[in-house]
């Protein structure tokens, strides 16, 4: 039953994105379990078979993904969990399939700088800051990715950890700054 | 002055306000031992149990708190269980001081007695609320659950993180935005960074400062 007010809810959804809002592209098969919102007038693609959900117990949090600018873009690739989780982008993230996020955040720039002003950041570009995601991660709970990071494919983030570096393929990821982790016997 | 209950009652006949303070979490309490007595057959909470904020127990699995608990009044967000199969259990303690806690629970969750927690997470396998998820061979050991235990006369600092395989001996303390995870940690000792592989012994600092 719950199943199929999710599937009914995620038409719905896709209909209004396509009447009302043309920045906005997603496939078919979408599921929402709890509340999603998009906001900004940037590009927001996600792919088919996507699931949108809450964590159990807590009924505070919700899905959010959100642009800053008309020329910022967010790609989400096909089969991706999403269990409420925060998105945040000023120039470029991009995600490949596979993804399962739970509680987590990702942001794209600093919102502020350094300086006594707290004036927007001077450095930052697209190449700079742009955060790409491979195929196949997971990212546990609480947990934070920060601006400028590329992380490959079939990485595990472990619960509370903040990532500010590239990450290879295939590792086993954690702590504050995040760093590899000795496999465990 | 100790905290029995002949102190309170003196306590209560001087001074009004203090009783009313400390009457309405107490019937609120009792509220709760009755709903989940009635309602939800797997949960058992001991008598007196004080509630001052949201308290959420969600789950097939089973619950145990102990006599004299408190979900204190000046706290984000209230006590949240959740457990997310038949094999679940959660064991709590007497005379815990339960801030906004948030237990997520796959196979043994065991807390002792004394236990004071600020906003922190006790988790048990890496990923929960998988239901959904297909399993795939590579992400296979994400899903396994470890049993936490975490002793007597500990305090769990805010925004710290249990996860699972993690041992807490009797009278530690874990540091503010701390990540314990498969680590055992010896009695008396100071448990800080992210990830905490190291502790620091209470004694010697204890001596430092007083030499300092």
């Amino acid at each position: 039953m719950r199943n199929f007010i999710a599937i009914l809810r995620g038409r719905l959804f896709i209909l209004k994105c396509r009447c009302f809002k043309k920045n906005i592209q997603i496939g078919k098969g979408l599921r929402i379990y709890k509340k999603l919102s998009l906001t900004g007038s940037g590009k927001i693609s996600i792919g088919e078979n996507c699931i949108i959900d809450g964590t159990k117990g807590d009924s505070s949090q919700h899905v959010c993904i959100g642009t800053l600018w008309p020329e910022a873009i967010v790609h989400i690739g096909n089969n991706a969990k999403l269990y409420s989780s925060r998105i945040l982008a000023k120039f470029e993230v991009i995600i490949g399939d596979d993804l399962l996020m739970q509680e987590a955040g990702i942001m794209d720039t600093d919102f502020h700088s350094i300086d006594r002003d707290r004036n927007k950041p001077a450095d930052e570009n697209k190449d700079n800051c742009q955060v790409k995601i491979g195929t196949n991660v997971c990212i546990g709970a609480r947990s934070f990715i920060t601006k400028g990071v590329n992380i490959g494919d079939n990485v595990i983030i472990i619960p509370g950890s903040i990532v500010t570096m590239s990450i290879k393929a295939g590792g086993r990821v954690g702590g504050n700054p995040a760093k590899i982790l000795n496999p465990v016997p | 002055m100790e905290h029995t209950f002949i102190n309170i009652l003196k306590r209560c006949i001087i001074d009004p306000a203090y009783l009313l303070n400390r009457l309405a979490p107490f019937l609120r309490g009792t509220f709760c031992i009755i709903y989940y007595r009635t309602f939800k057959r797997n949960v058992k909470i001991g008598f007196p149990f004080m509630v001052g904020a949201k308290i959420r127990i969600i789950g097939p699995g089973k619950v145990y708190i102990g006599k004299r608990c408190a979900v204190l009044e000046n706290v984000f967000k209230g006590l949240t269980i959740v457990t997310f199969s038949k094999d679940s259990t959660v064991i709590i303690g007497n005379k815990c001081a339960l801030g906004g806690i948030t237990i997520r629970c796959h196979s043994k969750i065991i807390l002792g007695d004394r236990v004071m927690t600020a906003v922190s997470l006790i988790q048990d396998a890496f990923f929960t609320d998988l239901d959904k998820d297909i399993k795939r061979p590579i992400r296979s050991f994400a899903y396994e659950a470890k049993p936490v235990y975490i002793g007597n006369n500990v305090w769990l600092g805010a925004d710290s993180l249990v996860l699972g395989g993690s041992v807490v001996s009797n009278d530690c303390v874990v540091g503010a935005g701390s990540v314990c995870f498969n680590v055992e940690f010896k009695e008396y000792s100071l448990i800080i960074g992210n990830p905490a592989c190291k502790s620091l012994p209470i004694d010697k600092l204890l001596r430092l400062k007083g030499v300092l």
